[in-house]
């Protein structure tokens, strides 16, 4: 090759995008290829998951902060056996068990519905063989999950809310009668 | 990071740290398998593991409530007495002469309600994510398990205060167990420790809430949390 200080033809610097060119090498980049993070890689757990569960706990912790200083948790007046009150509320998340015990009789509402609720949950996973994980392509529980999903907590929301003296239907910006 | 380097080369830093210099990621992978505050973690997970979409991190954010309901447990415990006697007056001394005692009180009632929710939505976003599908089949009902655990110790808690919302509540949701059929009646007995709400009950409800149930929850926590880094371990490309 040509010295390029005394070739005629090459004493013009080529220029690509307002820079000169210095020399084109054929191949791969020496950094290498542009790197898409590849979802289904294996990473270190520290600090990659670590430091998310930090910041998760971090948010966590802040809401609570919040709840606490903003919210004064209840404390009614001391017990006492002879004075029930009306209405007569079972925690929150016994709100749903609750408004059914006032539709169904005790033995369904209290007894049959838990239990299958709960045996039902565990069951779960050896009824439903479907070894697809996208809920698109698994429909039929998917759905049936969201109709139960919704249920309990549309009860759990009239019970515990939507509930006044004597299980009387109350709107709540009425009447509050919920309890946390 | 430096310095540090530099100190883990030192006698001393070489007798804190029970791992090899960290030079390439296996001497990381050996330091993070060495270290006991980490073996509840895998080493290596899958990169859509740790995105916020596949968990929305509801499963440490239920583990961080516990971990405030024990930190503010134990505070309260300090200043409680459970019998019929003492208990409601305990808790109003709580909220007015204790140093914090009312702040520490609302924190603990927060994070018992929001762990509640954190565990319902974690079951539900395990199962919207196929997440119970073989080989997790059998710790989605540790799951459960877990599920039932926190509903009674919220449960157990929630008579602690003995005022009316405290007792009521718990005298509906103890007459419940009236309709079992055959051990209905027993059951509700050995709850109460007689026939009505009294202070039998609040002593069992203390030991439960602040003894049994707790201890429980770690034992089955602890077969949970080991289920699961074994089965992240699995590069079965399905997650």
């Amino acid at each position: 090759m040509a010295d390029p200080t005394t070739d005629p033809g090459r004493t013009q610097p080529q220029l690509a995008a307002g820079r000169r060119v210095l020399g084109i090498v054929p191949g791969t980049p020496a950094t290498g290829t542009r790197k898409e993070p590849d979802r289904d890689e294996m990473v270190m757990v520290w600090p990659h998951l670590l430091v998310r569960h930090a910041v998760a706990a971090l948010a966590v912790l802040a809401v609570v902060l919040v709840l606490a200083v903003l919210f004064d948790a209840p404390l009614r007046e001391i017990a006492n056996p002879t004075n029930t009150p009306n209405p007569e509320k079972a925690p929150w998340y016994f709100a749903a068990l609750q408004e059914l015990l006032s539709l169904f009789h005790p033995q369904v509402a209290g007894v049959l519905v838990p239990t299958a609720i709960l045996v039902g949950l565990a069951a779960l996973p050896y009824i439903d063989r479907n070894p697809e994980t996208s809920p698109g392509r698994r429909k039929v529980v998917v759905a049936t999950f969201t109709i139960f999903l919704v249920l309990w907590v549309v009860l759990t929301v009239i019970g515990f809310a939507f509930r006044g003296p004597n299980w009387d239907w109350v709107w709540p910006w009425v009447e509050w009668h919920g309890e946390l | 990071m430096q310095l540090m380097d530099r100190f883990r080369a030192t006698a001393v830093g070489r007798s804190l740290f029970r791992s090899p210099d960290r030079v390439t990621e296996r001497d990381r992978a050996a330091g993070h398998w060495a270290n006991f505050l980490l073996h509840i973690y895998p080493v290596k997970v899958h990169r859509r593991e740790i995105e916020f979409r596949y968990s929305w991190y509801l499963g440490v954010a239920s583990a961080v409530l516990f971990g405030s309901l024990v930190a503010s447990g134990i505070y309260l415990m300090f200043f409680y007495v459970p019998s019929p006697a003492s208990a409601y007056g305990n808790i109003q001394a709580i909220q007015t002469e204790v140093a914090f005692g009312q702040f520490v009180r609302n924190v603990h009632r927060w994070s018992a309600n929001l762990m509640v929710i954190a565990v319902a939505a974690h079951m539900a976003r395990v199962f919207y994510r196929g997440a119970y599908k073989p080989p997790r089949e059998f710790n989605w009902v540790i799951g459960v398990v877990l599920l039932v655990l926190t509903l009674l110790l919220s449960f157990t808690g929630y008579l602690l205060p003995w005022d009316q919302l405290a007792y009521w509540a718990v005298t509906v949701g103890t007459s419940m167990a009236d309709f079992v059929p055959f051990i209905g009646g027993t059951t509700r007995e050995m709850l109460l420790g007689g026939d009505q709400v009294g202070s039998a009950t609040l002593l069992r409800f203390y030991v439960l809430h602040v003894a049994v149930l707790p201890a429980a929850l770690v034992a089955v926590l602890a077969i949970h949390l080991w289920r699961w880094r074994k089965d992240s371990m699995l590069d079965d490309g399905e997650g």
